[in-house]
């Protein structure tokens, strides 16, 4: 199979180029990743992020021809050749298919992901019922790839000012978490022209979330909970993916 | 312990949006508002014709006449496009919104009709028009 | 938290206008359509006291307040997503506001002129 991967060396190149690898496909290699590793083999200096290689850490998000996707639960035989493997787009390069993130974490730690409740503690833990927890499903399972914020054309206008889906969905899972008691200092946070409201209901981030998840969704939410207290919300869609790419 | 190598940033980055894959919502999204700004830009010259049209019976027969002129058709075509797309596209932007078809498939079927009814419509005033 | 909060109407209220006017706008064409695939117009007498009409006059006033509202929301988010420098995105939005609030004016007294 043909591979065509960007390559970029702060050290010798001016500028990312693609450099072409042709690779025998083996009966092992089920993942992207795991060509990728292999390729690697062949190429030692080739770089990029991977821990896990089942799908929960996000490390290997990359642009897999046009689309951001988990290289570990991509499934290799499926992909138009020649596959040309990019960094997550608007992110800024440090090295071949490494992005920095720096950004990134700034908008998702700027949405406070952490439960607020100054009430004083109960003797164990505060208690929360089946159906409020289901309030969290389709959000808490975000691992932080920024598949959807790198895909959405808002964020890659206003990186520095709007939230992005990944910070949103966070975002949604403390507003619509019972135990926290700050939803109306969140929703304050969430208001002006930018925190939020760039959002213009692309859905490329629930296009292309690689645990179906739909940010998009969830945003609408927020929005419906600044206007009214939406009461009973239910819990957030999600789809499912498959690794085979169309 | 040797200082790590620095290179002046800014980093590269990737954003060739003609290798990024757009999906069909991308799309209807980004002709809504494309068709916004043509819309917009259209404004000013409804405004004119409405003008002209109630200042008197030549202004009146001025303007229908350059309703039914040829080269100004296409610009009629134009607008209608414009405007269905747009109006196809808010409503369902509205619906999403009070999460009617805002799951993905559901709201992946709801751009292609837009986007398709929208072209539909266009071909329909060209059609229509003499 | 954001360091700089712009007080005012800038997210929720912007984003309600926007769909507020729509939907006026919305049913305002369909009624527009309607009446006139009904009772088509034929000359500029018809087209004048159809104009004058107090209820028409005043849906249509409603219409383009809707509209100038719609086109400022819409026009500003796309300026706020591309336009910069910060001077310049600032500057074309004075010049799209003052466009609006002379075609406003325009219209308020085409329709203030079919009443004199």
């Amino acid at each position: 199979m043909k591979f065509s991967i960007s390559r970029y060396n702060p050290d010798t190149d001016e500028k990312p180029y693609l450099q072409d690898y042709e690779v025998d496909i083996l009966p092992s290699d089920r993942m992207l990743l795991d060509v990728l590793l292999r390729i690697k083999e062949q190429d030692p200096t080739l770089s990029m992020r991977k821990s896990c290689r089942e799908g929960v850490c996000g490390s290997d998000a990359m642009n897999i021809n046009g689309r951001n996707g988990l290289a570990c639960i991509t499934r290799v035989r499926d992909l138009k050749e020649p596959v040309v493997l990019r960094p997550l787009p608007s992110f800024p390069i440090v090295r071949d298919l490494i992005v920095d993130m720096t950004n990134f974490f700034k908008q998702y730690h700027s949405i406070k992901p952490y439960l607020v409740n100054d009430q004083p503690p109960p003797e164990k833990e505060r208690l929360q019922s089946p159906a409020d927890r289901e309030k969290l499903n389709g959000a808490y399972e975000c691992i932080l790839c920024a598949c959807c914020s790198s895909q959405c054309p808002s964020f890659w206008w206003n990186p520095d000012k709007f939230v992005g889906p990944a910070g949103l969905i966070q975002a949604y899972r403390f507003i619509f978490d019972s135990r926290d008691t700050t939803t109306k200092e969140r929703l304050e946070d969430l208001d002006g022209a930018y925190r939020l409201f760039r959002c213009r209901t692309i859905m490329n981030c629930s296009e292309v979330c690689p645990k179906g998840l739909e940010p998009s969704h969830a945003i609408e939410m927020i929005r419906l909970s600044m206007l009214k207290d939406p009461g009973d919300s239910g819990t957030l869609p999600t789809h499912s993916v498959s690794p085979v790419r169309k | 312990m040797e200082k790590p190598h620095t290179r002046p940033l800014p980093r590269p980055l990737f954003l060739n949006l003609l290798q990024i894959q757009m999906p069909v919502g991308a799309i209807t999204s980004i002709l809504h508002r494309l068709t916004g700004v043509v819309l917009a830009a259209g404004v000013p010259l409804g405004m004119f014709l409405l003008w002209r049209s109630l200042g008197g019976e030549e202004g009146f027969a001025q303007v229908v006449e350059l309703l039914h002129h040829r080269a100004f058709q296409a610009v009629v075509v134009l607008l209608v496009w414009a405007l269905s797309h747009h109006v196809l596209a808010g409503v369902r932007h509205m619906l999403t919104d009070i999460n009617i078809g805002s799951t993905l498939h559901k709201a992946r079927r709801s751009a292609w009709a837009v986007n398709l009814t929208a072209a539909a419509l266009a071909l329909l005033a060209l059609g229509v028009l003499p | 938290m954001t360091p700089h909060r712009r007080p005012g109407p800038t997210g929720l209220p912007a984003w309600l206008v926007q769909r507020t006017s729509a939907v006026y706008m919305l049913l305002f064409l369909v009624a527009l359509l309607a009446f006139f695939g009904w009772h088509p117009l034929h000359s500029y007498a018809e087209w004048k006291r159809w104009v004058a009409h107090p209820a028409i006059s005043l849906a249509l006033a409603l219409f383009f307040a809707a509209l100038l509202a719609h086109m400022w929301v819409g026009l500003r988010d796309v300026l706020l997503d591309y336009a910069r420098p910060a001077g310049l995105r600032r500057a074309l939005l004075v010049l799209v506001a003052l466009g609006l609030c002379t075609g406003a004016a325009s219209m308020a007294w085409l329709l203030a002129l079919q009443h004199v």
